[in-house]
């Protein structure tokens, strides 16, 4: 027995070398001459075409450079990435969601970019507001923003017509938002003023964040160390929604997440909340894109929620950071940002590209989507940038749906989640 | 289908008597130390790969589960056995047992009644036999995520085809996926429909093994078809049951697919199983040491079930020689 268990020991360091030795080498790529770069991103059609692009012009002006992009899924990435940084060989950049960002800042490989951002031509404080909140955790600048989005309502032009209602403007508040949407609602022809997801995920909160800082109120207190979102804006946001799900049965829930573009594209729902992303779902309607209602009467104003990725940098040695750092700065920069939007429809990153000729031409491309560009100035804040959000936001998830499906009362549900959040909160801190 | 036989035979090896290899008889020698080696050599490749992606992974969330390990940080205190004591007071836990447990209870019974029901059905020569067949197995070539879209839409409570027919019916519309008290009965009629195909395969095999002689026998005896297919068929079908039923529980309680396609744990935790909180521990709140013991919890739960079902199994087992 003991031969059999040498040999077999011997064999399997021999194919686990083998693995390591080839592990390495494909990290390492060319050694002669010039850096070699890895990039994991998960563009897909349009954005990877553009893209490739972008590469290639990059390295015909930086012949040194050799820049190898890994396609990975978006939802897999930081999964991925714990994975290679404990293996050794992370990649030079990877494109991580923004609210990772608190978790990403304590990987002890993550190139700490503050002093980058701050070099001479980078113009830090060209990038939206929103985006340079969720690049930052705690002072420390951990990524450049990648591509930006928020929250607008889209409606359905045909359906406002037709129920003789003004289409919403600039100035509209929620309670002629709320009273559109009953107004909207024929259950008969089985259509809803509006729609909200329910899930109790990250993607049902957030729509309800927008409300909440709206309504002058906040998640956490400063400090992160307390919830702040039991308070009278937090009554009023709830009540907001509630009054549609429970009293006038004018929004559709969709617990899956997936049902409300399709019923949106089909002509049932008057309105939606949502990002720029569906919006080339749409084609079966004639639709108007407005930014969020405000409350009257209070400090917030007309606010939105933008939900930023991240370009991050992982060490892989001075010669690849800067390379890498060189390449993001290059790609990141006003012109190319401005070709990225206009091949792609994303909203632009920074704000010095957004001229007359530059929205029009977007919006020729992608119509209503110059609104979604100009409400990125209605982005006055960033969700707490704390690594127990994700904790936070399972227990705000929980706290809406109770409340849309009429299972608890809004008081109540604001008192128990807050009570949840603060222990939470302590839990993690101690 | 191969599953079942390799695990018949061994189920067979493992009665008194037969459990031994067959003794070196005349004409066989012992292999010399060359042929043993050649012999690992050819294994090595597959054994690496096993230890590699199988048992490392397995030693190693041992490890995890008594730490404080979110994976990002080189920072692992060990904590003992704190991770399996918060589990016990986590609410969340025992919600999530409790629907494991009810889905399981469900779904492995109701599977393989419709399969049981379907293959008897098909089990006989008539036109077009084998579309019939085909069409049952369908639904196992089908993916998961197409499978949750459809039953996503026939269980819409607005514009579902489900609410459509009850309405005939006069029954009042059902909230299903938006209802706390519903969404897991969806889950189960989901992938009842799911794994159906799967188990009209296997008995539809154990049928045709079933001797006609002994089902002539029986009605010569004067038994009914009923009285027939309840004590000469049944019994005989047992092997492929305990197959089932231990293949479909274990699947049963690592419920997962669906559950993040449809529902994802939703609403107000309905349909969160042990896996799905697993999953969300680790990837949502980056608790790696939590949920490598929630999983391991769940591996303890699997192997007590998967034993009471051999054990009991046996009894209501008939092997034929």
């Amino acid at each position: 027995m003991r031969t059999h268990w040498l040999s077999l020991a011997a064999a399997s360091c021999v194919v686990a070398l083998g693995l390591a030795a080839c592990g390495s080498d494909a990290s390492n790529g060319g050694s002669g001459g010039g850096t070699s770069i890895s990039i994991w991103e998960g563009w897909t059609g349009a954005e990877a075409k553009t893209f490739a692009h972008l590469v290639s012009v990059y390295q015909k002006q930086n012949p040194g450079t050799t820049i190898s992009s890994l396609f990975v899924n978006n939802d897999n990435t930081l999964q991925k990435v714990l994975t290679a940084v404990r293996g050794g060989s992370p990649p030079d950049i990877a494109y991580l969601y923004g609210s990772w960002a608190p978790n990403v800042a304590q990987i002890p490989q993550v190139v700490n970019l503050t002093k980058v951002v701050q070099r001479p031509g980078v113009n830090w404080n060209d990038f939206w507001v929103g985006e340079r909140d969720v690049a930052t955790v705690n002072g420390r600048v951990i990524g450049i923003p990648a591509l930006v989005d928020n929250l607008a309502v889209v409606y359905n032009k045909t359906l406002f017509a037709q129920a003789h209602l003004p289409v919403p403007t600039a100035s509209w508040t929620w309670q002629q938002f709320v009273s559109d949407a009953a107004k909207l609602t024929n259950p008969a022809k089985k259509q809803f003023g509006t729609a909200y997801v329910t899930p109790g995920s990250e993607d049902t909160v957030w729509h309800w964040e927008v409300l909440l800082w709206e309504a002058g109120g906040q998640i956490l207190k400063p400090g992160n160390k307390q919830a702040a979102f039991d308070s009278p804006a937090g009554l009023m946001a709830l009540n907001t929604i509630r009054q549609m799900a429970v009293a006038d049965h004018s929004m559709y829930l969709d617990p899956t997440d997936s049902a409300y573009a399709n019923l949106f594209n089909s002509g049932k729902l008057g309105m939606l909340v949502t990002g720029p992303w569906d919006l080339s779902g749409f084609p079966n309607v004639q639709y108007g894109v407005q930014i969020m209602p405000s409350f009257p009467g209070t400090t917030g104003g007309h606010q939105t929620i933008s939900g930023p990725d991240n370009w991050v940098i992982f060490n892989n040695g001075a010669a690849h950071t800067a390379a890498a750092e060189k390449f993001l700065l290059w790609l990141t920069a006003p012109a190319q940002v401005k070709y990225w939007s206009l091949h792609t429809g994303d909203l632009p990153t920074r704000h010095s590209v957004t001229t007359q000729g530059f929205l029009s031409a977007m919006n020729k491309a992608l119509p209503g989507v110059d609104t979604f560009v100009t409400n990125l100035g209605n982005v006055h804040q960033a969700r707490p940038q704390t690594a127990t959000y994700p904790k936070v936001s399972q227990i705000l998830g929980t706290m809406i749906v109770s409340v849309l499906l009429g299972k608890s009362q809004p008081q109540a549900a604001l008192t128990s989640a807050a009570q949840q959040v603060n222990q939470a909160l302590a839990s993690s801190n101690g | 289908m191969a599953a079942p036989s390799v695990l018949l035979r061994r189920r067979r090896t493992a009665e008194p008597g037969r459990g031994r290899p067959a003794p070196a008889g005349a004409g066989r020698r012992r292999p010399s130390r060359s042929e043993q080696l050649t012999g690992w050599g050819f294994v090595t490749p597959g054994v690496a790969i096993i230890l590699l992606f199988g048992a490392v992974p397995i030693v190693w969330s041992a490890v995890m589960s008594f730490q404080r390990n979110n994976l990002l940080t080189g920072n692992t205190p060990f904590v003992g056995l704190r991770n399996y004591r918060l589990m016990l007071h986590d609410p969340v836990v025992a919600q999530a047992v409790e629907h494991t447990f009810v889905y399981t209870a469900l779904f492995v019974p109701g599977t393989m009644i419709v399969g049981l029901f379907l293959a008897v059905a098909m089990n006989r020569k008539i036109r077009f036999i084998s579309v019939y067949r085909t069409a049952a197995y369908a639904t196992m070539a089908i993916s998961t995520i197409s499978e949750a879209i459809v039953f996503i839409w026939l269980f819409d409570p607005s514009y579902g085809v489900i609410n459509y027919f009850l309405s005939l019916l006069g029954i009042p519309q059902q909230q299903f996926l938006n209802d706390p008290s519903q969404a897991l009965y969806v889950i189960v009629a989901m992938t009842i429909w799911g794994w159906t195909g799967f188990s009209v395969v296997i008995y539809l095999a154990a049928l045709q093994g079933v001797p006609q002689m002994l089902v002539d026998a029986a009605a010569v005896d004067g038994a009914s078809k009923w009285t027939t297919f309840r004590r000469v068929t049944l019994p005989l079908l047992s092997p492929a049951s305990l197959f089932l039923a231990v293949w479909l529980t274990i699947n049963a309680l690592q419920l997962f697919d669906e559950v993040y396609l449809s529902t994802q744990g939703g609403p107000l935790n309905a349909t969160t199983v042990l896996v799905y909180y697993l999953y969300d521990q680790a990837f949502q709140n980056f608790n790696f040491g939590y949920a490598s013991a929630i999983a391991y919890f769940l591996f303890l739960i699997i192997l007590v079930v998967t034993a009471i079902q051999f054990r009991v199994g046996r009894r209501f087992t008939h092997y034929r020689s």
